[in-house]
């Protein structure tokens, strides 16, 4: 019994922590419908303030917090104007982008400014704990509940009783009503990044004297953690966002106590799922809850593309395939493959975020299914590889169609949170399902790539498999964006309330669209599998899924040879100019920035 | 603040071409509002008359031409700037706060303004003319029938204390006698030296009680005149109306 108190009491305490995170989130996305997946990265870099106050420059706690919420909310004004506020008239999904493309740019500059290694930050509070009923609380338990109610009570004050709280609530309620009362809404921004930033921060720095551990990879995790809080609790709710957040963290204690610590995010994300589908308007809303957000526009800039000559393209491909009879080409060939196996990954989500309009944030999930079914399928049942990918191709896509359905009903950023929690469900299931997939051992000695019994393990070969499947399934994909069945996806993205009152079923067409587009990222996470020879469930990780959607932008949604050739340049551009790995995060995110603002139809244009 | 003073014009705009996107909504348009008088813009449905507002109030920028207001121009200006300098604004659909109490609403009316002590008082002022408003001060705007929430759209635009009021359609969507009664607030409104800026769908209406009327067909300005002579107008007559929302 005792030990279930002091679960609770964890939970609580994580819950306020996620609290603080939430808050922000759902103010900013209260005011300008913009789900900030930079928040994360905020939280690290203020336990990296905090860190550098409290460690390095020694200061007492009470200024070791107060330098963090200042110089968090410092950044997030910078952030608002710098990254966000230049996007203010375009689609919606622009921004969230665009918070992801700071993300990686903040991340990465902390870990350039830091090192990747991780820090203790202990917590400069006396060690006693104070016995209650059977459980104990510690006074950090203490600071972190307080901090969590503090900020809550000055919060309500604010939004309650001060002129500038007041056109936060107006703006949120009606953006163009409020300028029109002489609000001016960019101040309003300003002032909710601010306020996000500066709780996140103090999050950060929380849960780094915590668990006496910090360091630049738990940006991502944190995002996540605040976005399924505020989605239990309803998007731009914000007392909705710290009871989602108190629930959140209970959920997850409780589950850690009836499965193990690694059951945590699998019971966040299940959560997630179930909310998102049963109440998208989370558990709080009323009957006066604003009907689901419309949050239409998917990120379609209208654009001619480029016609690319088929020549061309044919002399290109030619020109691939002759490129292993070079000499000294193994190190591009190494380079290639790797970046026509991503090109793969990428026509697979051109299709359903371009072509079909649902941005997923999910398809690493996909490669995990293929790379382990393809694996397993070799390895354990002793199918050979030749069958075994092919066969990965379609588990994947029926396993992806069904996993990805429950979101089918959603629409625009609820899609791309959905498909999110899809992915990173399909990780953690992978690591608890020990029977079928090893768990966090992973899979090694994974057969290398044969068809019958012509071994095709040479860099060579390797390189020509993934080029022959990637200008297959392209060619395929290609054709099939010029029949009625690709005219259909586009009028489903175009306007699915239209599509369907034209007696289209959108589940059958999502359904349909989401199952090519897992075979083609089945295929490629299956011939990754048997090239790297040893899988684990962080073989691919969400940072995966955003770098496709990274190249998918960057080569024009919706546009096969685009991905192809966002794929390659994002791999390959930073190989041939021998950018270190970190650069490499910064650079993706500089790109996806500014391709957003700059050039949103992609190099080749969508289609 | 008053070079512009002795003219007559408080409001006025000039050889406004307006797009959205590629496509043109307002061709060269004049319009002026002379101080003191209620001016009414007429015009079917889609012709272009709720975006005439929002040129006004700086929420779409026209391509070419000028709006002035009180002698200076104000069309590079942001929307919060222009409201400041006292124009007032019903929207179309009067776009209440909903989650927000009436009182809240009407306070955010006001949020331009610093001088606490006056406020108070055109609170009470606004009170006492919207007695239908006091009653429901502390429920939430979105719980009010839609002719109280043309009362508070319309309280809420004065609390601004400017100098002209822009409305979008009052009328619209309320019942006869909440339209009368709206009527004779604007006229009241006037009276206490308010001009009206009023864009309306239902020409016979609107002309009881302007004094001046345009009538805008596909982003021109297709005929203007003194509202009397507007109303005698066999043109207008043959086009407006009797309109579908016609009220008697
Ligand atoms: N935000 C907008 N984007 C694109 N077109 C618009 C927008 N608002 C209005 N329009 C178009 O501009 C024209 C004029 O609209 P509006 O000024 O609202 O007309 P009215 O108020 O007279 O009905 C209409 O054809 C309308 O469809
Ligand atoms: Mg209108």
């Amino acid at each position: 019994m005792g030990a279930w108190l002091d679960y609770t009491i964890n939970g609580l305490i994580v819950g306020n922590i996620y609290a603080l995170l939430a808050v922000g989130l759902a103010l900013i996305f209260g005011v300008s419908h913009l789900i900030n997946f930079a928040q994360g990265s905020i939280y690290t870099a203020g336990a990296f303030i905090g860190w550098t106050c409290a460690q390095r420059l020694g200061t007492p706690l009470p200024v070791t917090m107060a330098a963090v919420v200042l110089g968090c909310a410092a950044l997030g004004v910078v952030i608002e104007r710098v990254g966000l506020r230049p996007l203010a008239g375009s689609a919606r999904i622009a921004p969230l982008l665009a918070t992801i493309g700071i993300s990686f740019v903040l991340d990465q500059g902390l870990q350039l400014l830091y090192s990747p290694d991780p820090r203790s930050l202990p917590s400069p509070l006396p060690a006693w704990r104070i016995q209650v009923g059977r459980g104990t609380i510690g006074a950090l338990d203490i600071l972190i509940a307080a901090t969590g109610l503090v900020s809550a009570a000055v919060l309500f004050g604010f939004l309650r009783f001060s002129r500038l709280g007041w056109a936060v609530r107006a703006t949120a309620q009606d953006s163009e009503a409020a300028r029109q009362m002489g609000v001016n809404t960019d101040a309003v921004n300003r002032t909710v990044f601010a306020i996000a930033a500066g709780l996140g921060g103090l999050s950060g720095l929380l849960v780094g004297m915590y668990y006496n551990h910090i360091d630049t990879a738990m940006s991502f995790q944190a995002t996540l953690k605040g976005v399924v809080a505020q989605v239990i609790g309803g998007m731009g709710n914000v007392p909705g966002a710290i009871a989602g957040s108190l629930l959140l963290g209970l959920t997850e204690s409780y589950g850690v106590a009836l499965f193990g610590s690694s059951y945590r995010n699998l019971f966040a994300f299940v959560l997630l799922l179930i909310v998102l589908v049963l109440r998208p308007n989370g558990l709080f809303a009323g009957r006066q809850a604003m009907s689901p957000e419309p949050l239409t526009g998917t990120f379609i800039a209208p654009s001619r593309p480029w016609d690319v000559p088929r020549w061309a393209v044919a002399v290109c491909v030619l020109l691939a395939a002759l490129l292993p009879f070079l000499p000294n080409s193994a190190y591009a060939l190494q380079v290639l493959t790797n970046a026509w196996l991503y090109a793969l990954l990428a026509i697979s989500l051109t299709l359903v975020a371009g072509t079909l309009g649902q941005v997923s944030l999910g398809h690493a999930g996909l490669l995990l299914i293929g790379a382990y079914a393809s694996a397993l399928l070799a390895l354990d049942s002793g199918l050979p590889v030749w069958l075994s990918i092919p066969a990965a191709g379609f588990v994947t896509a029926a396993l992806g169609t069904a996993l990805t359905w429950p979101a089918f009903r959603l629409r625009s950023h609820y899609v791309s949170i959905a498909t999110l929690g899809i992915g990173e469900i399909v990780g953690l299931v992978i690591l608890n399902w020990e029977s079928l997939t090893h768990g966090p051992m992973g899979v090694t000695g994974v057969p290398p790539l044969t068809a019958g019994t012509v071994e095709l393990d040479s860099p060579q070969a390797s390189y020509w498999v993934a080029l022959a499947v990637l200008v297959l399934l392209g060619l395929m994909q290609s054709r099939l964006l010029g029949t009625h069945l690709g005219r259909t996806f586009r009028a489903i993205r175009d306007d699915d309330v239209a599509a369907r009152a034209c007696g289209v079923s959108l589940d059958r067409y999502k359904g349909l669209a989401f199952a090519v587009s897992g075979f083609a990222a089945g295929i490629s996470g299956a011939i990754s599998a048997h090239l790297y020879s040893y899988i684990n469930n962080e073989t691919f990780t969400s940072q995966v899924s955003v770098l496709a959607l990274t190249m998918v932008i960057l080569g024009g949604m919706g546009n096969v040879l685009g991905a192809v050739i966002g794929a390659v340049a994002l791999t390959g551009l930073p190989e041939v100019f021998r950018f270190t790995a970190e650069y490499r995060q910064l650079i993706y995110g500089l790109v996806l920035l500014l391709m957003i603002r700059f050039r949103p139809q992609g190099i080749l244009g969508t289609a | 603040m008053s070079e512009g003073g002795s003219r007559g014009d408080l409001l006025e705009l000039s050889g406004i071409d307006t797009f959205y996107g590629p496509a043109q909504v307002h061709f060269a348009m004049n319009l002026e509002v002379r101080r003191g008088q209620i001016v009414c813009l007429l015009g079917g449905n889609a012709s272009g008359k709720s975006t005439t507002m929002k040129v006004i109030l700086g929420l779409v920028k026209p391509r070419a031409g000028t709006v002035r207001f009180d002698g200076q121009d104000i069309t590079g200006l942001s929307t919060p700037a222009i409201i400041a300098r006292g124009i007032g604004s019903v929207p179309e659909a009067r776009r209440l706060f909903g989650a927000m109490t009436v009182r809240e609403n009407l306070l955010m009316g006001a949020y331009t303004r610093r001088d606490r002590a006056e406020v108070n008082h055109d609170y009470d002022r606004m009170l006492g003319l919207f007695p239908r408003v006091a009653q429901r001060i502390n429920n939430r705007a979105g719980t009010l029938s839609g002719g109280e929430q043309q009362m508070v759209a319309m309280a809420r635009a004065l609390m601004g204390r400017p100098r002209l009021i822009c409305m979008d359609e009052p009328t619209m969507g309320l019942s006869p006698l909440y339209v009368d009664r709206v009527l004779e607030l604007i006229a009241a409104i006037n009276k206490e030296g308010v001009s009206v800026f009023m864009v309306e769908q239902n020409a016979s209406l609107a002309l009881q009680i302007a004094h001046h009327g345009y009538v805008l067909r596909t982003g021109v300005i297709a005929l203007s005149g003194p509202a009397g002579e507007l109303a005698r107008d066999p043109r207008i007559r043959d086009a407006y109306l009797g309109g579908e929302r016609t009220a008697a």
